[in-house]
């Protein structure tokens, strides 16, 4: 973009950045402010990204509904950095509401920054004290994903200009490495059992579910525009690394106890499922459905996650809710999870790996006994406590796409725009 | 043009006419005056099939269409067999449904007994009209189902009198004395046991057979089974025909498959007059009389293999006769020495359809020696139908179903009497009585075998109808002239049932005007006049008065012993086929199931599970040091790795 011409949404994006600035500021003291401030700065970014590109409205929509989920369950603790931790999540919230709508390549890597740190701030919030060991893990980790990301992301980019295999190669794996780290696939999953088991469920909620997301959109994007000769061969190593880190997942949960280190699990499982659609890069025409499948893999993961970690938290949350979040996992139709799944295994399929789909299918099964477990664990009857309606939100989430293909049209029109400028 | 009514009405009527009494299982008022209905609906069948006999002309084929992608259509073929056969079939088992409204009444579940009659009637209908092989096979199962639910009709077991042996009696680890509930079974599993080869072998038809212009038939008439023969080769030939035989000599009990038909005794009277003596176990005889009548083998004397067919029903038929006649004669039940003798004359009846191979004689254009075994069979069926009628109402008299009756009782029984003098006479084949001819057509027909089996055959007929008329003779001396005093007699009402035997066994008279009148029976009255016939046919009349006179020789007694255990063929089916089944189910068991289930369910698959998910669990250790070598280790491993490919490419 030359110069800067400050149309009304990005106004109103600046304006949504500066109040959750102040609100920060002053909920040190007044606590609520933050989390006014935050809601209200989401809200402005929903407008002004939906006014900008109509066809983003679903994508919006969602990451909307997650972020608020998100800040009422953060009300059910009282944490050490009082209002601060609502503002936080509103600007993880805002950015991942932005993503799309960018395609500068300054910004779009800016973006995993801001969505990552404050991810390490988050991790360590309690409601005595902060959680320092915890956070040590988290963040030697995190900062080697992030450096790993960053340089793979501009090694990429550079090849585009000044083509060179080496160069390509080493780009592309630092780029899936550090997105692997980041997001927790295996073998480099190491930290997200601990992690997972030690922080206090409700801010790992939010690290489970919405700190995901942007990461590979990034990485999509990047690996799109930057495709090369070499693209296919390589897309075979991200292929196993989806494979090893599903069945890792799948058959790690299975014997786990505790049900943190169970979703920890499944978390990595599910980062397998998603990183799967990295490989139909190669066959630009059907990226759409890996998109779509990403996506949606994405959003039922975070509303799951959501579920699952305020039932921990709350020791228990209404049965039924729960069983239906983890049909979701399962993937069971018409679950948000099954079409996220569907629409991975189509874009496999068009990609020509077969094996991975069968894989894949097999790992869906091997899911369905820790699932069911953690389910009957946590599943009490109605409390009407706030963890209950948070449940029914989730619920809801995962059950408003039995029919999902208002949502897969819109992405066959975000899919033509998301290249980045270069 | 509307023949299908008539076939309709044939097949569909008893089975009809059954239904409400089926329906209506739990009214006894009902059931006690709905058995007419059955039996009224079996008087239809006889219309239908007296109509087929005098109106429709001879060697027609109906054919109506049912699935004729897969050549399976309802094709009926009304030629010399059916037509007589069908109408032997349905006055007998009206006969017989007229004698069951008096003897079965009172029974405790006269729906179950009635529907399976009449089903039975139309199954035995089916097989004898039918001209597609398929057609007849679904005819042959009803027969094999009818039979299974009407032996074991009295399967709560609670009365001595519906067992077969004597109680307490054992050889060895076997028990001699079977309960109605095992007799059933016993019958059903020899029969399925039979089945299985059968259906490979109509397979096989299916899969090969053509007619004389190359389209693929299922229809016997049509066949070209000389073609056929010579395609499958020797060894195709003797294994189709041996797979098909099984089906048939499990159905009429030949060697050594006969243990069944001795136990079919537990169940009603009615059952073992219809099913084992004149129809059911007749129908393997027919069924192999029909084959024979359509494959001519007589012309097919170059095709390999057939020989070797023919030769083995031959001599299983003459051996069958020859092990029933003996075991008859040691028999202390009524209905088991009957069952015995019936054993033995459709052993006859296979001897003589076999024969044909070498008999070139033709009375009327058909053979000689399928002649003598169809019309033999419909002699036998309505006389041995007649003894077991007798016989049922002796057992509802004395209430015992051994032999017993001394002159006292035959004057209280006299119908009874009189009927058991001649069905017995008119069927050991004394002259100048019915069977006499049709056994000197057997005879001539054995003797012309000479040439190629020497005496055996002959001898071996001989011997039979010598054991044999000896056997009815016992039959007539021990309950009415020389048997115990009876414990109990209960020798007044039971009308009908007189009415069944009497009119059953009157139409062996109409038999011997038949066999004087009929072009086709020529050749039986020009045997009976052959000199060595009449020196047989004296031979019988002797055996017979020795048989009346000394009806238990003391002397032989441990021969006959050895004879009423039935040589200990029991044994057979009751210990050494089931030891081999349980040792092959235990095998399955312990090797196959257990090994599969091991596999995936219990061990091996779940164990893995177990394991890698404990390794993978067993990484998070809590160490950061050793995470971050893990973690850093790869990252360099693989950066390492994909440079060095990079350089190479």
């Amino acid at each position: 973009m030359n110069g800067l011409t400050l149309t009304m949404p990005i106004a109103m994006i600046l304006g949504a950045i500066v109040i959750l600035t102040l609100c920060a500021a002053l909920s040190v003291k007044y606590r609520d402010v933050g989390l006014i401030g935050a809601i209200v700065a989401i809200l402005l970014g929903f407008v002004a990204v939906t006014s900008a590109n109509p066809e983003l409205i679903y994508y919006s929509a969602f990451v909307l509904a997650i972020s608020l989920i998100n800040l009422a369950s953060l009300k059910t603790i009282k944490s050490v950095i009082q209002g601060v931790d609502f503002c936080l999540v509103g600007l993880m919230a805002l950015v991942t509401l932005y993503i799309f709508s960018t395609q500068d390549l300054a910004l779009i890597l800016a973006a995993f920054v801001l969505v990552s740190v404050p991810t390490y701030i988050l991790v360590m919030a309690r409601e005595r004290g902060a959680n320092v060991e915890v956070g040590i893990k988290y963040i030697t980790f995190m900062v080697l994903a992030t450096i790993l990301f960053l340089i793979g992301a501009i090694l990429l980019v550079y090849t585009k200009n000044a083509y060179n295999d080496l160069l390509y190669i080493l780009g592309y794996v630092m780029l899936v490495l550090g997105l692997s780290i980041e997001v927790g696939v295996a073998p480099l999953h190491e930290w997200v059992p601990d992690v997972f088991s030690s922080a206090d469920p409700i801010p790992l909620s939010i690290i489970a579910s919405l700190a995901k997301i942007v990461p590979f959109v990034i990485a999509l994007k990047i690996l799109l525009s930057t495709v090369g000769p070499l693209t296919v061969t390589l897309s075979l190593f991200t292929a196993v690394l989806a494979a090893i880190s599903m069945f890792t997942g799948n058959i790690g949960a299975l014997t786990s106890k505790e049900p943190a280190r169970v979703l920890a699990y499944s978390t990595v499982a599910n980062m397998g499922y998603v990183l799967a659609c990295l490989v139909v890069i190669a066959k630009p025409e059907f990226f759409y459905f890996a998109l779509t499948g990403a996506l949606l893999m994405l959003f039922a993961n975070a509303a799951g996650k959501i579920g699952f970690f305020n039932a921990i938290k709350n020791r228990g949350a209404f049965s039924p809710l729960l069983y239906l979040l983890a049909f979701s996992f399962i993937g069971l139709p018409p679950l948000m999870g099954f079409w996220g799944k569907l629409f991975i295994l189509f874009s496999l399929i068009k990609a020509e790996y077969v094996w991975l789909v069968a894989l894949m299918v097999i790992n869906s099964a091997i899911s369905v006994p820790y699932y069911l477990r953690l389910a009957r664990e946590l599943g009490v009857g109605w409390k009407a406590s706030l963890t209950d309606f948070i449940c029914i939100a989730t619920v809801i989430l995962i059950v408003v796409t039995f029919l999902p293909d208002w949502f897969y049209k819109g992405m066959e029109v975000i899919a033509q725009t998301v290249s980045i400028a270069i | 043009m509307n023949e299908w009514i008539v076939f309709l009405l044939l097949f569909l009527a008893p089975v009809i006419a059954s239904v409400p009494i089926a329906l209506a299982y739990k009214s006894k008022a009902l059931t006690e005056k709905l058995p007419v209905l059955s039996v009224l609906g079996i008087f239809v069948s006889v219309i239908m099939s007296l109509y087929i006999l005098l109106t429709f002309p001879e060697n027609t084929q109906y054919s109506y269409p049912w699935i004729p992608e897969l050549g399976i259509n309802f094709v009926f073929m009304v030629d010399y067999l059916s037509m007589f056969m069908g109408v032997v079939t349905a006055l007998i088992a009206f006969f017989i449904g007229i004698y069951g409204l008096d003897y079965m009444k009172g029974d405790y579940r006269p729906s179950w007994y009635w529907f399976f009659f009449n089903l039975f009637t139309a199954s035995m209908l089916l097989v004898v009209y039918s001209d597609n092989l398929f057609l007849l096979f679904v005819g042959w199962e009803g027969l094999g189902a009818a039979s299974w639910g009407l032996i074991g009709h009295w399967f709560r077991d609670d009365d001595d009198i519906a067992y077969v042996g004597r109680e307490g009696r054992k050889v060895g680890p076997l028990l001699l004395h079977w309960p109605p509930s095992f007799g059933g079974w016993r019958a059903i599993s020899t029969i399925r046991f039979g089945d299985v080869p059968m259906f490979f072998a109509l397979g096989a038809i299916w899969a090969l057979a053509v007619n004389e212009l190359g389209e693929p038939t299922l229809n016997i008439s049509e066949i070209a089974w000389g073609s056929l023969f010579t395609t499958i080769g020797a060894a195709g030939t003797i294994i189709l025909f041996v797979a098909l035989l099984m089906g048939l000599f499990t159905k009429s009990a030949q060697v050594p498959f006969c243990e069944w038909l001795m136990t079919a005794m537990t169940g009603p009277t009615t059952v073992s007059a219809l099913l084992h003596s004149a129809t059911m176990v007749a129908a393997g005889a027919f069924v192999f009389i029909k084959l024979t009548w359509y494959i001519q083998p007589w012309h097919l004397h170059g095709v390999p293999g057939l020989e070797f067919v023919y030769t083995f029903v031959l001599f299983i038929g003459l051996l069958s006769g020859l092990y029933g006649a003996l075991a008859g004669s040691g028999m202390h039940e009524r209905k088991v020495l009957l069952a015995a003798s019936t054993m033995s004359s459709i052993g006859l009846m296979f001897a003589a359809a076999a024969a044909s191979f070498w008999i070139h004689e033709e009375v009327a254009h058909m053979n000689l020696a399928l002649l003598v075994a169809f019309w033999y069979m419909a002699v036998h069926a309505f006389a041995k139908a007649s003894l077991f009628l007798v016989a049922g109402h002796l057992i509802h008299a004395t209430h015992s179903r051994f032999l017993n009756g001394g002159r006292e009782f035959a004057r209280k029984m006299t119908p009874a009497f009189i009927v058991t003098i001649i069905a017995t006479t008119f069927l050991v084949g004394m002259p100048p009585l019915t069977a006499y001819w049709v056994k000197s057509g057997m005879d001539e027909v054995m003797e012309l075998l000479h040439h190629h089996f020497g005496l055996i055959p002959i001898v071996l007929l001989v011997l039979t109808s010598l054991v044999y008329a000896g056997v009815l003779a016992k039959f007539l001396s021990l309950n009415f002239l020389k048997g115990e005093k009876p414990h109990h007699e209960h020798t007044e009402g039971g009308t009908l049932m007189k009415v069944g035997y009497i009119l059953m066994v009157s139409v062996l008279f109409v038999l011997i005007a038949l066999i004087f009148i009929r072009e086709e029976a020529a050749g039986f009255v020009h045997a009976g006049f052959v000199e060595t016939s009449i020196i047989v046919g004296l031979l019988i009349f002797l055996a017979y008065i020795v048989g009346l006179a000394k009806p238990q020789i003391a002397v032989l007694s441990k021969l006959g012993t050895f004879f009423s255990d039935r040589m200990y063929l029991p044994f057979l089916n009751d210990y050494i086929v089931p030891k081999i089944g349980f040792a092959i189910a235990a095998f399955v068991q312990n090797y196959g199931n257990r090994a599969i289930d091991g596999f995936f369910n219990t061990r091996v698959i779940p164990g893995l599970f177990k394991g890698i998910s404990r390794g993978i669990r067993g990484i998070q250790t809590g160490l950061l040091s050793r995470y971050v070598n893990i973690v850093l280790g790869l990252v360099l491993v693989l950066l390492i790795l994909f440079s060095v490919g990079g350089v190479w490419l």
